[in-house]
């Protein structure tokens, strides 16, 4: 039954790749290009990571360090949802496009009116989806596609349900709707889709529930399935292309995805992929992350479990594995390492120029690629607190353990760093191109845990660990509070430019801009924007709740604009948004976090700033009925 | 590369030999490229039998991948619809 089902996806999979490609080899750059054109222009802002880099890094410099203290509330725009607010709106040809958490609405604005709603989007999607949630209700945002003669520019957006649906840019209405997760056993979306050529990539959530994480592709045009890959499995499931890891065969190569697993528990394993991606263009290849195997409990799934915890290079039309590279081989803590890629050109220490890839992953290691090879460049502590881990090593990629901090059945751990929540989140980050900097928003967090055995019932919590969280040793755990940093790295030297604390964890990520500055919001609800030279904070503002979301920026008639979204949320808010109360509850995080209510609560929208708040309702008689 | 390749050759050599049994544990010992998981002390290597057994439902453990295949049928016969027709029918 099993070598049947193999052959037989191995076959569709191998008949699809072909498809693909020949069908998106016609006129597949003119999309691209348009894509390519509008991340470029500082007017837009046309995916989550500003570029297919990642880099979230924009060269607008009208907002500086000399005049950022001038920075004044431009408009706002409420959602008119609570819970937590993640990702960023983007903007594309003068219209901002918003999104919210379940119910998942859409809204378009018009830059020269944002009074005015242009259209809006309510799904109707089914309640249950909240029950099965992990943490909180949250979407990380919107995917835009330009259009071509075949199809209209469309806005793809998935719903916490399971569907991926493409809208009408211009109209809102439903292009196409696909199912690509069933909660009835725990497959939920909460990852923005990400758009390159004319292909949407969607993640996977739910390893909460053991969720076998899987990567689907579809056409734009027709909303067809062109491949789907899964993280663990036979090969011809995973989609490994013939050189798989080749450059380094040490990573491991064929057959691992069931050799490091007991019997079938890959069925179950977990390693989904809500986070981010990023793609290059040239080498036709993306990236990103597949997290935590299930249960968490790991004394329930002997072996190495891959291919969770892995960071993937694929090729994207056929989807299939150039490399993957195990951060965290048989994870003990849910270091979940789905956390933002960020590509970039720079000379390695040897003054060779290298394309690489920079990942700040969850269990307290930045790592740095190639990205066309999947050589280990650098990995560094984002913090020396981190303790399960005493070292990377370079040459076998394997992480020198602390068996200390290890975790097992019949024993409460202590003291680990990174939590389960890890030093980095969901946060999209930044790369600074002339400084060579990569500026990060952290967590600093460690924790107890303490194993559980629980049956697997689809459609059901499989998590197996009670977690208690707290700021870790550079933080004031008695009161809750220090559990947050925002740091730039220097992924070639493995220096940090410079660091700071935070009241709380920088969960949202980071955005730099060529005006010298760093922009970010706190769980705590400010926006604020650090000398990006010194980490000198130069300006804050307090928002109507508290940020999970990352900083956006672009420019209309001449002004630029910094916005992001409020609305406090998500994992680390799971007790101030349910009502938590016991420091074990929201899978560990209650306990942690028992301060943030006493600094915001819930809320959710957009906030817009401009230098001294300049704005389109400076012509007062804008939108008036009469004057 | 090749550098590489004789310092990976040599470091699961010296994990295999002798040398490793005087290591303390650390939670890996290769016994391929890419499989180095090893049970802690005092845990089964394999849980099957032992007082870790969670005893998985193989129904349950199939649920998943027929939902999966379930919605890849509908998706697919959406799509034929579209292309037959222009217009998309949930």
């Amino acid at each position: 039954m099993r070598e049947m089902h193999h052959s037989r996806w191995s076959k569709i999979g191998t008949a699809l790749a072909v498809s693909s490609a020949l069908g998106l080899m016609s006129g597949m750059s003119v999309a691209n290009d348009k894509l390519v054109e509008l991340s470029k222009s500082n007017e837009n802002w046309v995916m989550q990571g500003k570029d297919f880099s990642g880099t979230h890094y924009s060269t607008a410099k009208q907002i500086n360090k000399d005049n950022v203290k001038k920075l004044r509330p431009s408009w706002s725009f409420s959602t008119g949802v609570l819970n937590g607010h993640e990702g960023a709106p983007l903007v594309v040809n003068g219209t901002m496009f918003i999104h919210t958490p379940f119910p998942n609405n859409t809204f378009a604005i018009d830059l020269d009116e944002p009074g005015v709603i242009k259209w809006e989007h309510k799904p109707k999607q089914d309640p249950a989806a909240r029950a099965v949630a992990c943490c909180d209700v949250v979407n990380r945002g919107l995917a835009y596609w330009p259009g071509d003669d075949k199809a209209p520019a469309m806005i793809v957006k998935s719903l916490l349900d399971g569907h991926v649906v493409a809208l009408n840019a211009e109209t809102g209405e439903e292009y196409w709707k696909v199912e690509n997760g069933d909660i009835s056993v725990g497959q939920t979306e909460t990852a923005a889709p990400f758009v390159a050529k004319d292909l949407v990539i969607q993640g996977s959530s739910g390893a909460e529930l053991g969720v076998r994480g899987y990567v689907t592709a579809y056409d734009i045009h027709t909303g067809e399935m062109v491949w789907r890959w899964y993280a663990t499995g036979p090969d011809s499931d995973v989609g490994l292309d013939k050189d798989f890891n080749k450059a380094n065969p040490h990573y491991g190569q064929k057959g691992l995805g069931t050799s490091t697993w007991e019997d079938n528990a890959w069925k179950i394993g977990g390693g989904t992929n809500w986070g981010w991606y990023a793609y290059d263009p040239q080498l036709d290849m993306f990236y990103y992350g597949s997290g935590n195997p299930a249960p968490w409990n790991e004394t329930m799934r002997p072996g190495d479990n891959k291919w969770t915890m892995t960071i993937w290079g694929r090729d994207l039309e056929t989807g299939l594995a150039k490399f993957g590279y195990q951060k965290t081989p048989h994870d003990e803590w849910d270091y979940a390492g789905v956390n933002v890629m960020m590509l970039s050109e720079q000379k390695d220490k040897n003054g060779k120029m290298r394309k690489l890839l920079t990942h700040p992953d969850r269990n307290g290691i930045i790592y740095t690629l190639d990205r066309e090879t999947g050589d280990l460049v650098s990995a560094n502590k984002m913090d020396d607190t981190a303790n399960w881990v005493k070292k990377v090593d370079l040459e076998t990629g394997l992480p020198i353990r602390d068996p200390e901090y290890g975790t097992r059945m019949g024993h409460r751990s202590r003291d680990i760093c990174p939590s389960a929540m890890g030093f980095h989140n969901q946060g999209f980050d930044s790369y600074d191109p002339k400084r060579e900097l990569f500026y990060l928003g952290i967590n600093h967090l460690c924790m107890d845990w303490e194993p559980f055995m629980l049956p697997y019932r689809a459609g059901q919590f499989f998590v197996g660990a009670n977690v208690w969280t707290y700021p870790g040793p550079k933080g004031d755990r008695q009161n809750g509070i220090g559990s947050g940093q925002v740091k730039a790295y220097n992924a070639i030297t493995g220096d940090f430019a410079w660091e700071k604390m935070e009241k709380f964890s920088v969960w949202g990520g980071t955005t730099a801009t060529e005006g010298g500055l760093v922009f970010y919001g706190t769980l705590d609800g400010f926006i604020k924007a650090r000398d990006a030279d010194t980490g000198k904070l130069l300006w804050k503002f307090k928002l109507p709740s508290g940020v999970i979301g990352h900083p956006m920026t672009y420019t209309h008639k001449g002004t630029q604009y910094i916005a992001i979204n409020y609305g406090v949320g998500g994992w680390p808010a799971v007790g101030l948004v349910f009502d938590l109360n016991d420091p074990s509850a929201g899978l560990g995080a209650v306990g942690a976090f028992k301060e943030l209510a006493r600094n915001t609560q819930m809320g959710g929208g957009v906030m817009v700033f401009s230098l001294d708040g300049k704005s389109p309702y400076d012509d007062v008689s804008l939108g008036e009925y009469g004057m | 590369m090749k550098l590489k390749t004789i310092a990976v050759t040599c470091s699961a050599l010296m994990m295999l030999s002798g040398a490793s049994a005087v290591m303390a544990y650390d939670g890996t010992k290769c016994k391929a490229a890419g499989n180095c998981w090893e049970a802690k002390p005092g845990f089964p290597d394999k849980i099957k039998g032992s007082k870790y057994d969670p005893k998985h439902s193989e129904k349950e453990l199939n649920k998943q991948d027929a939902a999966l295949k379930a919605m890849e049928k509908r998706n697919a016969d959406r799509v034929e619809q579209f292309k037959k027709t222009g217009k998309w029918v949930y």
